[in-house]
């Protein structure tokens, strides 16, 4: 697909996305379908390239808009781990995370300065798909 | 019983101890102790309270219950009951928390609040040790009580083939759960409980103690054929009391195998 048609369908599921957010309406798939298409974008445009930083950093906001986190830090850390990745992006991509996460983690003082959200996110994870004790692996 | 003798015996030997009823369906940890007065409070309610996070969580007093313990070295047992069982009280907690404490919400609250509280404890109470109660078979609370809390988790089983198969599919688990990042790897002791003079005759239940035991030590071959055991005693058994554990006590095999268990569990006691 091309560049100029993947920004017009981005614009497009930005603007639903943001449209069902405003009316309180379910919007995970939405902007799960955002972090996709700006994925793509990103693969398509180099980090050096200014679009490209867009695209990485509007994945990754995407994914957590959509409560993916797991995905969201799957892209970030593959994006901070680019060759060429200048500090701009990896600072944005930090204080995207950062955003969405601290809110979570601030209400838990105690585990929060033992343990990261992440990790808790990840055991949720590893929960849902292996059941108590992980007998359902 | 385990843990409250455990409770008591690190008490005695001066250790602070935090105690945490975890089996939310059959709660029962605080009737093992005589001393304990009923509390609104516990684990459930606690964790009713925090599920979302909060920036001042309730304070412990009204969910714990200070033991009483005769000693002079300095040892304290502090309980955390799940709650105000058996009342209707408890079960209309429980199902709440059953729908508020989501731990397949993958925003991570519901394991946070779980880690909240161990840290909390940590963090404030500075116990020598934390003890938790968890429930025999498999549900989410009890598996996470195990696989995420735990460093050392006490597996007790009985001599038959249902009760070691059930133990065995749990090693098994425990040892290949992932752990958090600050955790050694899991220590699995089982112990096989209330035996008598005549064990299983099946033949399928001693290889099955074999391949525990290696499961537990994370090797091929056991270093030892035969599991710590608590016997069978007839006077206590039955009436489920705290055996005494102090040294002045009354000597018994049971006694002896749970001294001998807890110099396992808690090396420098």
């Amino acid at each position: 697909m091309d560049t100029d048609t993947l920004n017009t369908l981005v614009t497009g599921a930005i603007w639903r996305a943001e449209e069902l957010e405003s009316r309180r309406i379910s919007s995970a798939a939405a902007w799960a379908e955002v972090s996709s298409l700006e994925e793509e974008l990103a693969t398509a445009h180099p980090v050096s390239a200014g679009q490209g930083r867009i695209a990485r950093r509007g994945a990754v906001r995407a994914a957590l808009k959509s409560g993916d986190y797991k995905r969201a830090y799957s892209l970030a850390d593959r994006y901070l781990g680019e060759d060429g990745a200048p500090e701009s992006l990896k600072t944005g991509l930090r204080e995207i995370l950062e955003e969405y996460t601290q809110p979570i983690a601030g209400r838990f003082p105690y585990a929060s300065t033992h343990h990261t959200l992440r990790e808790a996110q990840g055991l949720a994870d590893h929960l849902r798909a292996v059941g108590a004790f992980g007998l359902a692996a | 019983m385990l843990l409250a003798n455990a409770a008591r015996y690190l008490a005695k030997r001066g250790k602070g101890v935090v105690a945490l009823d975890f089996d939310f369906e059959a709660p029962g940890l605080h009737y093992k102790f005589d001393e304990v007065r009923e509390l609104a409070g516990g684990v459930v309610p606690y964790l009713i309270a925090t599920a979302e996070g909060s920036t001042s969580a309730p304070p412990f007093d009204d969910h714990m219950i200070s033991v009483p313990v005769s000693t002079a070295a300095g040892g304290w047992v502090r309980l955390m009951p799940a709650g105000p069982a058996p009342g209707r009280r408890y079960w209309a907690a429980l199902k709440e928390l059953g729908e508020r404490l989501r731990l397949t919400d993958l925003s991570g609250r519901g394991f946070m609040a779980l880690l909240d509280l161990q840290a909390r404890i940590a963090d404030e109470l500075r116990p020598d040790y934390l003890l938790i109660d968890a429930r025999t078979g498999v549900t989410e609370l009890g598996g996470l009580a195990t696989t995420v809390l735990a460093d050392t988790v006490v597996c007790m089983f009985v001599a038959n083939q249902e009760s070691l198969d059930g133990t065995l599919a749990v090693v098994e688990a425990l040892k290949s759960t992932p752990r958090l990042t600050i955790q050694e790897p899991i220590r699995v002791v089982p112990v096989l409980s209330r035996t008598t003079k005549v064990l299983s005759t099946d033949p399928r239940f001693w290889p099955g103690i074999s391949r525990l035991l290696a499961l537990a030590e994370g090797c091929e071959r056991p270093s030892i054929n035969m599991p710590w055991a608590l016997p069978y005693d007839d006077e206590l058994g039955p009436i489920e009391k705290l055996i005494g554990i102090g040294r002045h006590d009354r000597e018994s095999p049971l006694r002896d195998a749970y001294l001998k268990l807890f110099q396992e569990l808690f090396p420098g006691t």
